[in-house]
């Protein structure tokens, strides 16, 4: 087979785009899959040397930038079932975000899990740092029993000031928040990769 | 008072594609039931074979991903062309999920064929230069 230059010239263009938007793949998966629509190419355009034949072959394969997102969401979401990073996984859903309602949805849920889980954390820490300077208290009004009284939370950096209430749940804060925090994360993470196992269908499948 | 929305032609081609979307996996699948293809194909099996109509940069992800999945293998086989071709063909579990979605398929489809009996010839399209007087 015999192609023309021009129509050499748009497969090799067409190519080494491609191959450029498959950067976040392994080395080995971007030149496997780079070979095999090199070989689709030369298979559709068996026989013919018009240039027109090519053109229509790369239009149906959609721009490489288009290609190649197809193949790395997929890969993204991949590496999402099987990772233990919860920003892997947050990542990755924000990409899945972008594709469909469900992973919308799963985004925002997972976020606001994370941040709560991280404030929580934070604060357990804040507490363990400084125990005289956070806390939960109740604070009672004057004259009152404590029954209408305000319950509040919190945090004065640095100096000897201590909170005129009563503190409500000591030096246990910061265990429980830790592991309060901690668990809500591992949750949100369980979440997110569950609902791209359950929802997820491969972008292919998306677009037929 | 609210109407009821009426289904529009719209409508019905969304579902269709829905349809389409949710059969491909087993298409592909079925595809290589008799042993290894490669991509070009397979493509031209869905097209001969079914009602099918692949996009071509839609179904090399698919099979990476039915790869992943191990549910097909793929080797690099020299060819008479002058280039090498990706072959793919089922693995043992690729056979077993086919088997499971067919029979699945053909519990379902007769089912709703079933259901669907006494609108068939409802459905059925008006030959031409004939009045339709109901």
């Amino acid at each position: 087979m015999i192609l023309s230059a021009e129509a050499q010239k748009a497969i090799d263009t067409y190519l080494t785009d491609l191959r450029g938007q498959l950067r976040p793949l392994s080395p080995e998966d971007a030149n496997d899959i780079v070979e095999e629509i090199h070989a689709h190419i030369l298979d559709k355009s068996a026989g013919v040397t018009d240039e027109g034949v090519v053109s229509a072959t790369l239009a149906a394969l959609g721009t490489p930038d288009e290609l190649a997102a197809r193949y790395r969401i997929d890969e993204l979401l991949k590496r999402a079932q099987s990772t233990r990073s919860p920003v892997v996984s947050l990542f990755s859903l924000a990409r899945w975000a972008t594709l469909s309602l469900i992973g919308l949805v799963t985004f925002i849920i997972s976020s606001v899990g994370y941040a709560l889980g991280a404030v929580l954390v934070v604060i357990g820490l804040f507490k363990l740092i400084y125990p005289r300077n956070g806390g939960v208290w109740f604070d009672p009004k004057p004259g009152g029993h404590g029954i209408d009284g305000t319950a509040g939370f919190s945090f004065v950096g640095g100096g000897t000031w201590t909170h005129p209430g009563q503190e409500v749940f000591g030096l246990w804060l910061a265990p429980s928040c830790i592991a309060l925090g901690a668990m809500l994360v591992f949750l949100t993470f369980s979440l997110g990769t569950w609902c791209i196992r359950r929802f997820w269908r491969p972008s292919a499948l998306r677009e037929v | 008072m609210k109407r009821a929305s009426i289904p529009t032609v719209e409508s019905s081609e969304k579902w269709e594609v829905q349809l389409r979307k949710g059969s491909l996996e087993l298409a592909i699948l079925a595809a290589l039931w008799d042993g290894r293809l490669y991509g070009l194909e397979i493509l031209r099996e869905l097209e001969n074979k079914s009602d099918l109509i692949v996009v071509e940069g839609t179904v090399y992800p698919l099979l990476n991903r039915l790869r992943a999945l191990s549910l097909v293998e793929s080797e690099w086989v020299e060819s008479d062309s002058g280039h090498p071709r990706k072959y793919y063909r089922l693995t043992p579990a690729g056979r077993q999920r086919a088997l499971e979605m067919t029979r699945i398929w053909a519990r379902f489809s007769a089912r709703m064929n079933n259901l669907l009996a006494h609108l068939n010839e409802e459905a059925r399209p008006v030959p031409k230069g004939r009045k339709d007087t109901a």
